[in-house]
């Protein structure tokens, strides 16, 4: 049989070319013959091909388990189904293997489960088939399933008078009680005026009477009535519309992605066998990250209470925020919360009650979908599809923003997918999600987000280090944001998220700030060594110490915490102009921060409440800064970075004390080159006013 | 130098009143409360969920369930195999109600499989009975819910019209010694019964799930049993060997080998219940393994594990054999389905 394969090719090449092969043009052929040879031998070759001898061939009472060629072979011509279809001889292999029950039940169903055609199926494989059907001992699932793909396939059949010729065969499986509005719909297929008969008549209005008006028999009958009106004297309802139920069938939605593959010159065929088949591709499984239809509660006995204010309104009939305010009294909830995440006006009411428990099942939801999307997938690589994914997060992220706070279910969905992250996958929108976490007490935020964070942090690029950076620094912004909002008069107590209350003293507050902090002034010194002081970095980092140094003006913290140096010298020692002036405003910002501490310690005669280190570590800082921009006193002892002075010397550089002020730093080397210019300009401005004007446009 | 000047600044004013949102007692607050000190309002995060994994337990204690629910419910409660799932705590379900939701879920499975029916016809009876039935006697705690069992009957096709409804599909919800804190943290209008087992039609399991989900606003989720899980439900299961006489004990592993590779593993049950007793257990069996087949089984996973008492697949399916150590059982499973909470 395997001989007769042909997949692809035209029919025996060979075999005409020898027939009227002539002597003239015996050596070109020969070379064509060479080739063709080696064509077939490679088609012999071809693993697909030999799989279906192997099918073919094998011998009934093969065991299953445990042999390793029928799972290879199996998984090869499953691969081709799903990818490419099955050419009509691969049809009739497979369904004729399946069928027999050469190996078994279960490989039965497994291989007709992968009957995918490419073109056609051969009405002969299907005939046989039938007759298998009552032969075999097929479970009657299996039977089912059969008699499902005939239907899904029906109008790729190459003909149908061999089935038709076969309708009383397949009209005795009526009366399988399983099979019944399988065999219906099928028989209604293949019914014309001569298979109207008055003994299937007959059985047909006995089954209805035993079985009640079951729509599979009605639409049969009613076309017997359209052939045989004389033959059926039952009235069938006028609304009656001829069809079947749409049986979820598992090939569609694979049929449709085969014919889409192959192209338009396949697609012709696929039809729908009945004209009320919707083409339905199977819903996908997984469908967390829908959200549900807003509807309000279905059960009214579920409310027993008697409700004082009378009339509810559900959520769902208000369209605008006018409405919103005349009914906020006597609103109610939808069933299921997560649709509230599509809806503003339901968000602008959930920010205003506060209502404990609907907040409590958006949470379970929200976490829910978050879990089973990204956590719990597993292989089954649900994280991959990013097309429902990225959407789902950008409106969870336009939701806290709206809230201007976080999800707590999102905040415990991040600390566990911190560990699994790759650090690529929807980074923007991860990183979204982590800058709206509340603070997190300082006693779980290393083992939380800072070991997690680090480790990424360290494996990633450039461009990731510099999205943490930013993501960091809007995290304390908001945490800064929330303690001077939430701030309590007594400054002891501070709520730091309307939704969480989590009651926290200041100083427990000022601890997660310095430990956050402290963790950005780590990660930025080593990622700026990593990366060779990379300016885009460094802009990132400096924009987190512009946050940092004005705490306590802008937001009320009485904490002061100056970077380290692994940020502040190659800040300093930028080769771009901004970096420094960026770093002169920060320390110019310190300064101003200190002296704001330090008269109103005189105000309240109140205990200085921040470090005198600090204080040291910032002046300690302006001497190095002053020393070396303005006195040109680089290198000297006590300023923190010393390097020998013999291999100061070695260097040859001249001067080399001066190397860094305002005139010599290489950050500010185009002002001076500009400057320069200008002074040339000057002197030459007598001479000749044309050729300088030129030459500065020139440089 | 001047671009950050113009922000509004302010001083620190240790006797000005700052006015703060009120709001109501949160959940959070609440919930956490029920969490304790120790594991603050972070205690489910990870590193700490699995420090909430115990590490031993009481050996399957005997609990005479047999004397306290109802036979008929325990028999199709023992004989079935159940696939598993996690459900998040069912808001606004009553115990008293059971009688109106079997009403309503016999409605919905009837418009659920109307759907895609293109033929109206008249009186069409709904072919599904739907009841809802309290499992009485099977808590363990104070804090655990009552379990509720949902039967539905049909009508055969071919049946005669004196032929009694057959069940086609049944599903439960339990919770047996859940976490007290957990349970105790929950609003009142919560109800927690997070590990559900059905077994009839995917389609109907679909269809129920979906009514559980509109009406009580919770969310179903697979329910796996891990590894680890598997391992304990063995250890559980054959230490009940001097009671029940296990004969036998069978382990199944997946090997990542091309073609996969299946290993069984059948022994007589033996004698232990700690972690360690298991792992050393497990160590003996890798290394014996590798020593005579040259397999290394902790490349692999586990998937399943039977014995006498029981069965349980890592997919998620279930059957409980013997009445007498259920309640075992379904302790480990509640524990194993509130882990899987997301918040």
């Amino acid at each position: 049989m395997a001989a007769t394969l042909s997949l692809t090719g035209p029919p025996d090449l060979d075999l005409s070319s020898a027939s009227d092969l002539s002597v003239s043009s015996r050596s070109s052929n020969r070379s064509l013959r060479v080739a063709e040879k080696e064509r077939k031998k490679k088609k012999a070759e071809d693993p697909f091909v030999l799989a279906l001898k192997y099918f073919s061939d094998v011998e009934a009472g093969t065991p299953v388990n445990g042999n390793d060629e029928v799972e290879r072979n199996m998984v090869l011509v499953e691969k081709l189904a799903y990818s490419k279809g099955l050419s009509p001889e691969a049809i009739s292999i497979m369904l004729e293997f399946a069928m027999s029950l050469r190996m078994g039940t279960s490989l039965c169903a497994r291989v007709l489960k992968c009957l995918i055609p490419a073109t056609l199926v051969p009405q002969e494989a299907v005939v046989r088939a039938v007759v298998w059907l009552s032969v075999g001992k097929i479970p009657v699932s299996t039977q089912i399933l059969f008699i499902k793909w005939v239907l899904t396939v029906f109008d790729m059949i190459d003909a149908k008078d061999q089935l038709r010729a076969v309708y009383g065969f397949i009209f005795n499986f009526v009366t399988e009680e399983n099979l019944c509005p399988f065999i219906c719909h099928l028989l209604y297929l293949l019914t014309r005026k001569e298979s109207v008969r008055v003994f299937r008549v007959r059985k047909l209005l006995e089954l209805q009477s035993r079985l009640g008006r079951q729509p599979f028999l009605l639409s049969l009958l009613s076309l017997y009535k359209v052939f045989c009106p004389e033959m059926v004297m039952l009235s069938i309802p006028s609304r009656i519309k001829s069809g079947f139920r749409n049986h979820n069938m598992p090939w569609k939605s694979a049929l449709i992605a085969v014919q889409k593959g192959a192209g338009p010159h396949v697609a012709a065929g696929i039809s729908p066998a009945s004209t009320t088949i919707k083409t339905n591709p199977r819903k996908r499984k997984r469908c967390h990250l829908e959200l549900p239809v807003m509807t309000s509660v279905v059960s009214k006995e579920a409310q027993t209470e008697p409700s004082s204010c009378g009339k509810v309104v559900p959520l769902v009939q208000l369209h605008s925020f006018a409405q919103l305010l005349e009914n906020m009294h006597r609103i109610e909830l939808p069933a299921q919360m997560g649709s509230l995440l599509g809806s503003s006006l339901a968000l602008q009411y959930l920010d205003c009650v506060q209502d404990e428990s609907a907040l409590l099942r958006l949470n379970f939801w929200l976490g829910y979908a978050l879990h089973e999307e990204f956590l719990f997938c597993g292989d089954r690589g649900a994280s991959q599809n990013s097309q429902e994914a990225l959407p789902f997060l950008d409106r969870l992220l336009s939701t806290q923003h709206f809230l201007q706070e976080g999800f707590s279910c999102s905040e415990a969905f991040l600390y566990k997918f911190l560990n699994v992250w790759d650090g690529s996958l929807l980074r923007p929108q991860i990183l979204g999600l982590l800058s709206n976490i509340p603070v997190v007490p300082s006693a779980q935020i290393r083992q939380l987000l800072f070991e997690p964070l680090m480790q990424l942090f360290f494996t990633s690029s450039l461009f990731f280090k510099c999205g943490l950076m930013e993501c960091l620094n809007n995290m304390l912004l908001k945490w800064l944001t929330w303690h001077s909002v939430y701030a309590l008069e007594d400054d002891l107590d501070i709520s730091l998220n309307s939704h969480t209350s989590i009651n926290m003293t200041l100083s427990g507050f000022k601890d997660s700030v310095m430990e956050l902090v402290d963790f950005v002034g780590r990660l930025a010194s080593l990622g700026l060594q990593l990366e060779g002081c990379h300016s885009l970095l460094l802009s990132f980092v400096l924009d987190f110490y512009e946050t940092v140094c004005d705490m306590f003006m802008k937001y009320g913290l009485p904490l002061v915490v100056m970077p380290p140096p692994g940020v502040f010298y190659p800040a300093l020692f930028a080769t771009d102009p901004v970096s420094v002036d960026r770093l002169a405003y920060i320390m110019h910002r310190y300064k101003v921060n200190f002296t704001s501490a330090k008269s109103q310690e005189e105000l309240t005669k109140q205990a200085f409440h921040i470090s005198r280190q600090m204080v040291r570590e910032f002046n300690h800082y302006i001497i190095v800064m002053v020393n070396c921009l303005w006195n040109s006193k680089m290198f000297q002892l006590d300023m923190g970075l010393s390097l020998g002075e013999d291999l100061l010397l070695k260097s040859k550089v001249p001067q080399y004390w001066a190397s860094f002020d305002l005139v010599h730093h290489p950050a500010f080397m185009s002002y001076a080159v500009d400057f320069h210019h200008r002074q040339n300009e000057n002197k030459m401005v007598p001479a000749s006013k044309r050729y300088t004007s030129n030459q500065c446009a020139t440089s | 130098m001047e671009r950050h000047q113009n922000r509004e600044t302010r001083t620190p004013r240790n006797n000005v009143v700052v006015h703060r949102r009120r709001k109501s007692k949160s959940y959070r607050l609440s919930y956490r409360s029920g969490l304790g000190a120790a594991d603050s309002r972070l205690g489910w995060s990870p590193a700490l969920t699995a420090r909430r994994l115990n590490t031993s337990r009481k050996a399957a204690g005997i609990s005479n369930i047999a004397e306290r629910v109802d036979p008929g419910q325990l028999a199709l409660l023992v004989k079935t195999e159940w696939q598993l799932s996690y459900v998040t705590p069912l808001h606004q379900f009553r115990h008293t109600q059971l009688k109106s939701y079997a009403r309503q879920l016999s409605a919905f499975i009837a418009a659920g499989k109307q759907q895609g029916l293109a033929v109206e016809v008249e009186g069409l009876q709904t072919t599904f009975r739907v009841s809802f039935s309290l499992v009485q006697g099977m808590t363990q705690s104070d804090e655990d819910a009552e379990s509720v069992l949902v039967q539905i009957h049909s009508k055969r096709l071919f049946a005669r019209q004196d032929e009694p409804q057959k069940p086609v599909w049944s599903g439960w919800l339990t919770c047996i010694n859940g976490n007290p804190d957990y349970l105790r943290a929950l609003p009142k209008d919560f109800v927690c019964l997070p590990l559900f087992g059905c077994s009839g039609a995917d389609g109907l399991s679909a269809l129920v799930k979906s009514w559980f989900q509109q009406s009580f606003d919770c969310c179903f989720g697979l329910l796996e049993i891990s590894h680890t899980s598997l391992q304990w439900l063995m250890a559980l299961w054959t230490n009940c060997h001097a009671e029940s006489g296990i004969q036998h004990l069978k382990m199944i592993w997946t090997l990542p080998a091309a073609p996969p590779l299946q290993v069984t593993y059948t022994e007589a049950g033996e004698n232990y219940i700690d972690i360690e007793e298991v792992t050393s257990f497990m160590q003996g069996l890798k290394s014996h393994f590798y020593r005579h087949f040259r397999l290394d089984l902790s490349a692999g996973s586990l998937n399943q594990v039977s014995t006498a008492l029981g069965s349980a697949k890592y997919s998620g399916r279930m059957k409980i054999s013997n009445s007498r150590y259920m309640i075992t059982t379904l302790t480990l499973l509640t524990e194993c389905a509130l882990l899987k909470m997301p918040i």
